[in-house]
């Protein structure tokens, strides 16, 4: 962790990129800082990849500026950049040994044969295969060749390294294995990771902040908590996680206090900084996060507001169970999440049920 | 019983094909100049002729140096192709790669009535070498059949990760992209030759005055007498063609195993 954590690694100004007649990249500007582990976020067909492959050199750009560490890459090809990828396909050389394939890159590097060596036996110690050296490469597993990617990209030091949906082709278990990896991995280098995912949850886990993006264009970039608390616009939120939402209008705004009339809710005061972005098309509602909404069992009093509720759907996951209730005056069923606590029932469909809430928890898009 | 017919079909359809040929070898070493049943006695006779027949042995040089050449060219031609058909977009891409196939399906003799036409209008001398050119053009459409599956199977990202790691796109064709697709340069340069060597219509036309290996064959047709040796020449081609078509598909599937992928099919 050398490098400075203010320092810009990679900059895009107003980025544009056409296929022909279709707008891949519609005037992308960003910065990513040295030495974080930045993700790109965003359905597929976004330019998520299409970004990413312009960072290393495989896609040209119609206009705008990508500059690395300072450099504008306007007339630097891709095997001269600072950035290395893991491929989705992995992209492991069939015909060679795991060795080779690690020690690739130092091809034209001056060092004597037996630093090289020595360089390739810690970039597979690094990556946990020490002892696969040998052999041959395409008789690995599906995690072991993302090992050998990594390791291969690695060991050129890059500035930035560049990973295109590297575990979508994992299994859960070993998905979830290979996150925690990277991420140790990446504070253990301390060099620029950057991230293309489609997976939400994969993002959030690993990154240090995350550009959204929609159709060609970044539509939020913020760290992981900000991006699931205050989403800019129903969209963003309709991404990441689960978002419930009901119709509200604004009654009153004064100073940085907004009275709000949310169905279901009723009369609220939100902070001006819950309000925070477009709608979209359907008008104004208010949206809440699945575990903000608590049922209340007997006995128990709402430290906030409360409400009456009706059970509607009951989904149980061993540690959660998520409902959908109706809250009084409304018809659309909301998800709520509770963790099990031992000794507290599931509810039955149809129970009548109070549940708490808070309006500090509630965002809203106008 | 189905099972039964099907049983007997194909036990029908595999003698069609296969037992003419197993009359060759039969005839090959049997002590008789006619060609009938019952068999007179073994011999090795019409073996040891081929050593003493000058104009066989003219018509064997010239089809190893005709199928030779026709397998470098078409096999090379077969490359550019292939590599073009399967990385790079182009206008009317389907129809032109169609165009090249054409000849696989075109009536023989149409293509070697026109070349012909073609050569003597141009002046050009019929010799080994515009049989050599009527093989490629014959050729060029299988090798691009085998070389196509070959570098269709290459993942792209290979490239781009030679290229990522500091390659230049020249060392990467050497270091990774020719490597990989080794195995069915090998194939098609074998099949080719294998085509090459027993093709009859365009070397009938083209040869001129020379004669190549299926020529001389046809030709020999007119003197009884020299049928049996037809027979022992037969018998050492259809190995020779077995052997070769068994080392191309060898080195296709190795080829296939090496990259890890699965197997689609092939000409075997």
């Amino acid at each position: 962790m050398t490098s400075d954590p203010q320092k810009t690694m990679i900059e895009f100004q107003d980025v544009h990129k056409y296929y022909g007649d279709y707008h891949a990249l519609r005037g992308i500007t960003a910065t990513i800082r040295a030495g974080e582990f930045f993700s790109l976020l965003g359905p597929s067909g976004c330019g998520k990849t299409t970004l990413l492959r312009t960072i290393a050199g495989f896609e040209g750009i119609s206009s705008g500026v990508v500059m690395i560490d300072g450099k504008s890459m306007a007339q630097v090809p891709a095997n001269q950049r600072p950035t290395n990828m893991v491929f989705q396909s992995y992209a492991i050389f069939p015909h060679l040994t795991v060795e080779q394939n690690v020690g690739f890159g130092l091809r034209k590097d001056a060092r004597p044969p037996a630093d090289k060596a020595r360089a390739v036996a810690e970039a597979l110690e690094m990556v946990g295969l020490r002892g696969f050296g040998a052999r041959a490469a395409h008789a690995l597993s599906g995690g072991q060749r993302q090992r050998v990617a990594l390791a291969r990209a690695l060991i050129l030091k890059p500035k930035v390294l560049l990973l295109d949906e590297p575990l979508s082709a994992l299994d859960k278990k070993m998905r979830e294995q290979m996150q925690m990896e990277l991420i140790k991995l990446q504070r253990q280098v301390g060099i620029t990771f950057i991230l293309v995912t489609h997976d939400q949850e994969e993002a959030l886990v690993m990154s240090d902040r995350i550009a959204v993006m929609f159709d060609g264009e970044i539509a939020q970039l913020a760290d992981p908590e900000t991006l699931y608390r205050r989403p800019n616009s129903r969209k963003v939120a309709d991404f990441i996680g689960t978002m419930n939402f009901l119709p509200a209008r604004i009654v009153s705004e004064s100073g940085d206090k907004v009275e709000v009339d949310a169905m279901g809710f009723g009369h609220v005061t939100l902070d001006s900084a819950q309000i925070t972005g477009a709608a979209g098309e359907g008008g104004s509602v208010v949206g809440f996060r699945p575990e903000t909404l608590t049922i209340l069992f007997d006995g128990q009093t709402a430290t906030d507001r409360e409400s009456l509720a009706v059970v509607d759907e009951v989904v149980y996951y061993g540690d959660m169970t998520y409902y959908d209730i109706r809250l009084d005056g409304t018809d659309k069923p909301m998800r709520l999440s509770m963790r099990n606590v031992f000794g507290r029932p599931v509810l039955d469909i149809g129970t009548r049920t109070r549940v708490a809430w808070s309006p500090g928890a509630l965002v809203m898009f106008r | 019983m189905q099972g039964g017919w099907f049983r007997g079909y194909a036990f029908l359809y595999l003698a069609f094909l296969y037992a003419p040929i197993v009359l060759l070898p039969i005839f090959a070493f049997n002590d008789a100049t006619v060609i009938a049943f019952p068999l007179s006695g073994f011999t090795t006779k019409w073996f040891a002729k081929l050593w003493v027949e000058p104009a066989l042995h003219d018509a064997l040089k010239n089809s190893l140096i005709i199928a030779l050449c026709t397998s470098v060219f078409a096999t090379a031609l077969g490359v550019f192709a292939a590599r073009a058909s399967t990385r790079y977009v182009f206008p009317a891409k389907a129809g032109i790669m169609g165009m090249i196939m054409l000849p696989l399906v075109l009536p023989e003799i149409i293509l070697a009535v026109a070349l012909l036409v073609v050569l003597l209008g141009l002046g050009v001398p019929l010799s080994i070498f515009t049989v050599i050119a009527g093989h490629v053009l014959v050729c060029t459409p299988f090798a691009i059949a085998i070389l196509s599956a070959s570098f269709q199977s290459l993942d792209k990202s290979l490239e781009e990760a030679a290229y990522d790691l500091g390659e230049t796109p020249l060392s990467t064709f050497r270091l990774i992209i020719l490597p990989l697709v080794m195995p069915g340069i090998i194939s098609s340069l074998l099949i080719t030759f294998t085509i090459s060597l027993d093709e009859f219509i365009m070397a009938f036309f083209l040869a001129g005055t020379e004669t190549t290996l299926p020529v001389y064959i046809f030709s020999q047709f007119r003197f009884p007498q020299a049928v049996p040796v037809i027979m022992a020449l037969g018998t050492i081609l259809v190995l020779l063609s077995i052997a070769l078509l068994t080392f191309a598909e060898y080195f296709r599937r190795r080829g296939i195993a090496r990259t890890g992928g699965k197997d689609t099919g092939g000409f075997l």
